[in-house]
C-alpha cells in the first residue's frame, strides 16, 4: 500500500485525510478540508487519497467560475476505509477528471454539485483487485449544466463490487449522460445501479444512460439495473442495461486471424471498456487511461 | 510447395447433414473455384476447413501437407497457413484495424513486426487497395460498406501471406472498380506458394481472377471437376445440364428468393 508515482508538475497528498505534500498552481489552495480552484488559465493537478484501515476523511473540492480544471484522481483506500468527497462546481466551470482506483475492500462516496452552465466529464478506472462501493451522485443544480460519466469496471476472482451512479436534474436545460461497462471474471460479483431522476419544471432537459457488463464464467454474477425517475413532460430519457456473454463469432474472427483465445479476448475486452476513454478530451488522461485499461482481459 | 488435401468429409449443422464426402487437394500454385446453386454446401466447406464450432465434422480428414488440420483448433490453423475471407465479416466496436492487424501479423512470427515496417506495410496496401487512409485508426469493420469490408479481408489476406487462402463469395458488395481492384490484389498473390479457392456466384471474377480448377458443388458432393471451360458452361447454360447426368438439383424452387443477390441468376433461369 502507499505507493503512488506523481508525473504531474502540480499535485496534493492526502493521508488519513491531511496533507502530505503538495505542490499547487497559483490560485489553487488547500486549507482545513477545503481544497479551492480559483485558477485563470487551465490547470491539471494530481489529487491522491490515502487512507489506512478503517479510516475515513472528508473533502470538499470547489472549483470557483469559470476557471478551467483537470485531475488526475488516484484512491489508495486500506480495507473498510471511506472516502467522502464534495465537490461544487460554480457556473461555467470545466472539470475534467479521470479516476483509477487501487484501493482495497473499501468505499467512496461522491457528491457532485454543477452551477449554471457548468461542465463535468469524469471517466471511473474501477479496475482494483478487491472489493469496492462506489456512490457517485451528481446533482446538476444550475441550468445549463452538463455531466457526462463513464465508467469502466472489471470484477474478477472472488471481489464484490457495486456502484450506483446518480444523476438528478434540478435546474430547467440540463444534460446527464452515463456509459457504465463492466466485465466479470472468474467468480466476481458486479452490481451497476445508474439512476436518472428528473424533477418538475426541468423542461428541456436529458437524461441519458447505458449499463452494460459482460461476463465470462459461469459462476459470474453481474446485475446492470437502470432507473428513471422522471416528473417532468419535456425532457428527453432514455436507458439501456444488458449483461451478456463475449460473442463468439468475434472470437471466431479474430481467431481465425491467428490471435490465440486469450489474445482475442484481450482485445475484445479492451474494445468494448475503450469508450469509457472518449469522454475525456485531455491526451495525456486518455493516454493514462488507456494504459490502465490494458491491464484488463490479462 | 504445400498441400491441402480433403478427404471424404462429412459436416453437419445441428442435426442436418451438409456435406456428403467431399474430396479435394488443392496445390500451391492453384486456384481453384467453386461453383454451384445456392445452398449446396460451398460456404460449408470453407469454413469447416476454417473451423467454425457451428460445423461439426463427423467423418474425413483434412490435411495441410501432413498435419491434420482437424485437430487444431482456429487459430491454429490460421498460424499454419490458412486464411478465410469471409462472406460476413464481424463488427468489432472498440478494436481498432491496426491493433488487430498488428497482432494478427505478430501471432505468425517469431520476433513482433516493428512499428516502423508495420506502418509502411499497412499503408502501401492501403494504397494499393484504394481504401480510406484513416483505415487503421478506426475500428474493426464498424461502420464499414460491404465493399470495404471485403476490401478488409483481402487487406488481410495480403499482411498475412497464408499459404492457402479460401475466399467465400468476396466479390458480393463490390462495384465495378472495387472487383478490379480485389481481382488485382488476388493476382498479385499469385505465386508457387500460395494457392486459393474461391467460391462465387458470379463469372465476371472468374473472368479477372482466372482459376486453374473448377469445381462444382452439388448436394454436398463436388459432382464434377474441370477447368475454366466450366465456368463458362455454367455462365452460358445454368446448373440445369446437371440433371442430364443423372444428379437431382435440390432447388429451393418453392422458396422466394426475398434479398435477391445471389440466388437472383437462379431464380430469372426458372423463371
Amino acid at each position: 500500500m502507499n505507493k503512488y508515482v506523481l508525473n504531474s508538475e502540480f499535485y496534493i497528498v492526502f493521508n488519513n485525510g491531511d496533507c502530505q505534500e503538495s505542490h499547487l498552481p497559483d490560485r489553487v489552495c488547500y486549507q482545513e478540508g477545503v481544497l479551492s480552484f480559483d485558477n485563470i488559465q487551465p490547470v491539471e493537478v494530481q489529487v491522491i487519497y490515502l487512507l489506512d484501515k478503517s479510516q475515513s476523511m472528508d473533502l470538499c473540492i470547489k472549483v470557483a467560475s469559470r476557471s478551467e480544471v483537470s485531475l488526475i484522481e488516484s484512491k489508495l483506500l486500506d480495507s473498510q476505509a471511506s472516502l467522502h468527497k464534495t465537490m461544487m462546481i460554480a457556473n461555467d466551470a470545466i472539470m475534467h477528471v479521470f479516476s483509477e482506483n487501487t484501493s482495497q475492500d473499501a468505499k467512496s462516496e461522491e457528491d457532485i454539485y454543477l452551477k449554471e452552465n457548468a461542465v463535468c466529464q469524469y471517466g471511473y478506472a474501477e479496475l482494483s483487485d478487491e472489493s469496492f462501493d462506489g456512490q457517485y451522485h451528481y446533482y446538476l443544480q444550475g441550468e445549463g449544466a452538463d455531466v457526462k460519466v463513464r465508467m469502466a469496471i472489471l470484477s474478477k476472482a472472488k471481489e464484490k463490487k457495486h456502484f450506483e451512479v446518480l444523476i438528478e436534474h434540478l435546474a430547467p436545460h440540463t444534460y446527464g449522460q452515463m456509459d457504465n461497462y463492466g466485465v466479470v471474471k472468474d467468480e466476481g460479483k458486479l452490481v451497476i445501479d445508474g439512476i436518472g431522476t428528473i424533477t418538475k419544471g426541468q423542461h428541456g432537459s436529458a437524461s441519458h444512460q447505458t449499463n452494460k457488463i459482460m461476463v465470462f464464467d459461469a459462476k459470474c454474477v453481474a446485475s446492470a439495473n437502470p432507473y428513471l425517475y422522471i416528473d417532468e413532460y419535456d425532457v428527453k430519457a432514455s436507458h439501456a442495461a444488458g449483461v451478456g456473454k463475449m460473442d463468439e463469432e468475434h472470437l471466431y474472427y479474430l481467431q481465425s486471424r491467428g490471435l490465440s483465445k486469450k489474445q482475442a479476448m484481450h482485445l475484445i475486452t479492451y474494445g468494448y471498456l475503450k469508450p469509457v476513454i472518449e469522454v475525456v478530451d485531455n491526451e495525456m488522461l486518455k493516454e493514462r487511461f488507456e494504459k490502465a485499461l490494458s491491464k484488463v482481459g490479462a | 510447395m504445400s498441400t491441402l488435401k480433403i478427404k471424404n468429409l462429412h459436416v453437419k449443422v445441428g442435426e442436418k447433414e451438409i456435406l456428403k464426402g467431399i474430396n479435394l487437394e488443392v496445390t500451391t500454385g492453384e486456384i481453384h473455384a467453386i461453383m454451384g446453386p445456392n445452398g449446396n454446401g460451398k460456404s460449408t466447406l470453407l469454413s469447416a476447413i476454417m473451423g467454425h464450432p457451428k460445423y461439426t465434422v463427423t467423418s474425413g480428414s483434412i490435411l495441410l501437407d501432413d498435419q491434420d488440420v482437424l485437430e487444431m483448433s482456429v487459430d491454429e490453423r490460421a498460424r499454419a497457413g490458412l486464411f478465410l475471407g469471409m462472406q460476413y465479416p464481424q463488427e468489432i466496436p472498440g478494436v481498432t484495424n491496426s491493433d488487430f492487424l498488428k497482432a494478427a501479423m505478430n501471432a505468425r512470427r517469431e520476433e513482433p513486426i516493428s512499428l516502423f515496417k508495420f506502418i509502411r506495410t499497412l499503408d502501401k496496401n492501403i494504397e494499393e487497395l484504394d481504401m480510406d487512409e484513416n483505415l487503421a485508426h478506426r475500428y474493426l469493420n464498424e461502420g464499414f460498406s460491404g465493399g470495404e469490408k471485403k476490401r478488409n479481408e483481402i487487406l488481410q489476406m495480403k499482411l498475412l501471406q497464408p499459404k492457402f487462402a479460401l475466399l467465400d463469395e468476396i466479390d458480393s458488395g463490390l462495384d465495378v472498380d472495387a472487383l478490379r481492384v480485389v481481382s488485382e490484389a488476388i493476382n498479385s498473390m499469385r505465386s508457387d506458394d500460395f494457392g486459393c479457392v474461391m467460391v462465387s456466384h458470379y463469372e465476371r471474377l472468374f473472368e479477372l481472377v482466372k482459376p486453374t480448377h473448377v469445381h462444382v458443388l452439388v448436394q454436398g458432393q463436388i459432382v464434377m471437376s474441370g477447368g475454366y471451360e466450366l465456368v463458362e458452361k455454367i455462365d452460358r447454360e445454368g446448373y440445369e445440364w446437371i440433371k442430364e447426368l443423372g444428379i437431382e438439383l435440390e432447388q429451393e424452387e418453392d422458396k422466394r428468393i426475398i434479398l435477391g443477390t445471389c440466388g437472383k441468376k437462379e431464380q430469372l433461369k426458372h423463371e
